[in-house]
């Protein structure tokens, strides 16, 4: 594989059995500019009244529902400025995805 | 024996389908590490591990059996497991009391059913496992197709640490592809000697796009390792084997190497791999203690984690009888204990004085004074302690979680051709059922036959030929029967009243049972709903003795009945001639008069049964299943041959090897295993009942 071209690092974390997980990585530029992330998809979820059978969180944390929901498999949306660009089963192929998709790789 | 620190002790187990080489690789881990001078071979009956007569003589493993060996700095515990269904239950014990576990899956047939089994085994105790794809010089073996069949019949997340270079007799080595390196063997000395290498340039591509794979998978379970190849591009092999080991420790993959054990091609990198993947005693998360009564099975509750100075508790695993006395196998869970010192049996509540210890290595044992956390030995001299009991400390007399014992599924009768030897069959028999938790035995009610009740012909017949050379009794063997068990359709209340009051002392009880019938696998279970004390407290556990004596014989043909429930909900008394014998007798009755009105059933255990065959007698094959009741689940190919899967009655399955040799001319080959209990037909049930009567 190619080095990625982003400089991709932590971005959102959520605890789980005992350690804290990285829930999104963020890529980006020479400059420190975020431009691309990689959301690691959750569900189902109860918000308030409601159950959604998949979600990712937006740039801010809020819930975005995936509709249709994602096959099995894809746990990892590649995302640039607010647009999906691929799905992935794991982090890093979720990364060569949005790198692809900027032509980086 | 507690000299080697914690962190470099492993206990594994090998585990695998029949023939798919377990003993091999174990008999070369052995030479490797330098315990054995020789390779022993299954074929030549002269291996380390299949020490029994009856092992070497039939070339299949019957007993688990542990050796203790060091490889770079480490040692390794290993137990070695029988393959044959019918001696499942070793595989059980076994992988109860492992930290870790290699499955061996054959490069020809791939996951066979036995692998299936035991790797459902393997999950109920959350045993972190490594696959060792074996037997690749064999025609016919593709590593490839063998790797799919993990996904396809374990529905699992596996990924390949190496790939094979070469095939069947072309087979030389494998690359590395947490190293990306060639290990190439070099023939001769028995495969001690072997080297490292470029990766082939025509594997090179093939290796490249694995090891992404690999990384891909691997790194994600550790942000920080992601955060290293980000930073790099490449990970160091310290950190891609931190992730690996973490990995197969919490499932999230099964790491996969390839070789072949007889041509002794693979085994010292499967060794580093156990050293570097499987967990240490204090890598895992310590053994659960039992659940109270009522508390949920599945709940998190206290663990105990390895730890040399904490208070002691152990479980016994493994009890065998040979000249010497009754030695019993424990796992060492924590804690510290000497020849002499004095134990609590927390599952039976009562003290044990450990009398000698030992380090068991197959039938050779060697003296130790002491034993630690996260070791196996085996101890003299405990009198009443038995398979999946808990020994503890007195200042922490916790009781572990016990095991689950496989159903016996077929019955033989046995009797002694002398009267000499009727005390001695009993003496023997009984210790045999000690050692061995899934045979039963049982006195036939009517015929006053010792009843034998076993895994399979192949298991009640090893356990007759050691009564024979053990215990020296010639026994007469009745044909083996199916063991049928009873239950209820329906429920039913049921009032019956015991009264003898003519003259002298009286008898008088009365109670009223509610009988319900509970789902496959129910059990027996009884409830007490009385109120008011129309029966005495005192009487209450007469009644439920009472029920579960009777229900040993069914009231259809006399066969087990199960799966019921029993609630008392009322009943009377006489202040004088009530008596918990009365009750007793009363509760029998009941369960006589009730069962008839309660629409019982004879149920028959039903195998999952698969063969083997080529395409050109699939037709015949699937034709006969279906003339012995047979319901065929699946047909799939492999190669040029066709596995058919079906569920059959146990009853139909009598003698099927030499029916399904003769029918296809000894080119197909069966396995079977317990599957369920259905209800039988009602024209065989006429037919058991009336062979009954």
């Amino acid at each position: 594989m190619p080095t990625p071209r982003l400089h991709w690092m932590r971005g959102r974390a959520e605890a789980e059995g005992g350690e804290t997980r990285a829930l999104e990585w963020i890529g980006c530029d020479d400059a420190g500019a975020a431009i691309a992330r990689v959301v690691r998809l959750q569900g189902p979820i109860h918000t308030g009244w409601r159950l959604y059978r998949a979600v990712a969180l937006d740039t801010e944390a809020r819930v975005v529902q995936l509709r249709p929901p994602p096959p099995a498999g894809a746990d990892w949306l590649a995302c640039i400025g607010g647009q999906v660009v691929g799905r992935a089963a794991l982090p890093l192929q979720a990364v060569r995805t949005a790198e692809a998709a900027l032509g980086t790789g | 024996m507690s000299e080697t620190p914690l962190d470099k002790i492993r206990n594994i187990g090998i585990t695998a389908h029949i023939d798919a080489g377990k003993t091999t690789t174990t008999e070369r881990i052995l030479y490797y590490t330098g315990v054995s001078h020789r390779i022993g071979e299954v074929h030549d009956g002269n291996t380390t591990t299949d020490y029994m007569e009856q092992e070497r003589e039939r070339g299949i493993t019957i007993t688990s059996a542990a050796v203790t060996c060091e490889w770079k700095g480490h040692r390794i515990n290993i137990i070695d497991t029988p393959g044959h269904i019918d001696f499942n239950i070793e595989v059980n014990r076994s992988l109860r009391v492992l930290d870790g576990a290699v499955f061996i899956i054959e490069g020809v047939a791939g996951v066979q059913p036995q692998s299936e089994t035991n790797w459902r085994l393997a999950d109920r105790y959350n045993v972190p496992r490594l696959i060792f794809i074996n037997k690749l010089d064999r025609t016919g073996a593709d590593f490839y197709r063998a790797f799919d069949t993990l996904k396809e019949k374990l529905d699992i997340v596996a990924l390949p640490l190496q790939l094979p270079i070469g095939v069947e007799d072309q087979f030389s080595g494998v690359v590395d592809l947490v190293e990306m390196k060639a290990i190439i063997w070099e023939g001769g000395e028995l495969g001690a000697k072997y080297h490292d290498a470029p990766i082939p340039d025509d594997l090179l591509e093939k290796a490249r796009e694995y090891r992404q794979l690999l990384l891909d998978t691997a790194l994600s379970v550790d942000d920080a390792a992601m955060e290293e190849y980000f930073e790099a591009g490449d990970v160091a092999t310290a950190t891609l084997k931190r992730c690996i080991k973490a990995a197969t420790i919490s499932g999230a993959f099964r790491p996969v190497l390839c070789g072949t054990a007889f041509k002794n091609k693979g085994v010292q990198p499967l060794l580093d791999a156990v050293l570097d993947y499987l967990p240490s005693p204090i890598d895992v998360p310590g053994i659960k203690i039992a659940a109270e009564e009522g508390e949920d099975e599945h709940a998190e509750r206290r663990r105990i984690k390895a730890d040399p100075k904490a208070p002691f508790a152990g479980l016994a695993f493994k009890i065998i009888n040979d000249k010497y006395g009754t030695l019993t196998f424990v796992r060492v869970y924590a804690g510290t204990l000497r020849s002499g010192d004095m134990v609590q049996n927390t599952t039976r509540g009562h003290r044990e004085r450990i009398g000698r210890m030992f380090q068991m290595h197959a039938d050779k044992r060697a003296e130790i004074k002491e034993v630690s956390a996260g070791d196996i030995a085996a101890f003299v001299g405990l009198k009443d302690t038995m398979t999946g009991d808990t020994l503890a400390a007195a200042e922490d007399p916790v009781v572990l979680e016990r095991m689950a014992f496989p159903v016996p599924v077929i019955d033989i009768s046995v009797e002694p051709r002398t009267k000499e030897s009727v005390e001695k069959m009993t003496i023997g028999l009984q210790k045999l059922a000690g050692e061995d938790p899934s045979l039963r035995l049982r006195t036939d009610q009517e015929s006053g036959q010792t009843i034998l009740s076993g895994m399979g012909e192949l298991h009640l017949e090893i356990i007759i030929d050691r009564l024979k050379r053990e215990y020296g009794v010639e026994a007469n063997i009745g044909a083996p029967q199916v063991a049928y068990r009873e239950t209820i359709s329906r429920a039913v209340t049921e009032t019956y009243t015991h009264k003898k009051q003519t003259g002298g002392s009286g008898q008088y009880a009365e109670v009223k049972i509610v009988f319900e019938p509970l789902e496959r696998n129910g059990g027996v279970v009884f409830e007490n709903k009385v109120v008011g004390g129309s029966v005495p407290r005192e009487y209450i556990p007469a009644v439920e003795k009472g029920i579960r004596v009777q229900a040993d014989t069914g009231v259809l043909a006399g066969f087990p009945t199960v799966d019921f429930k029993y609630t008392l909900i009322d009943g009377k008394y006489h202040d004088v001639d009530s008596s918990a014998l009365a009750f007793e007798i009363a509760a029998k009755a009941c369960f006589r008069e009730g069962m008839k009105k309660a629409g019982p059933i004879i149920l028959e255990p039903i195998m999952d049964v698969e063969v083997t065959t080529p395409q050109d007698h699939v037709g015949d094959v699937v034709g006969d299943l279906n003339r012995r009741r047979g319901m065929i689940q699946n047909q799939e190919s492999s190669g040029s041959t066709i596995i058919v899967r079906a569920h059959v009655p146990l009853k139909e399955m009598f003698g099927y090897i030499s029916d399904l040799r003769s029918m296809t001319k000894g080119r197909a080959s069966f396995t079977m295993q317990f599957h369920h209990y259905d209800p039988v037909p009602r024209n065989i049930a006429d037919e058991i009942m009336t062979k009954s009567a």
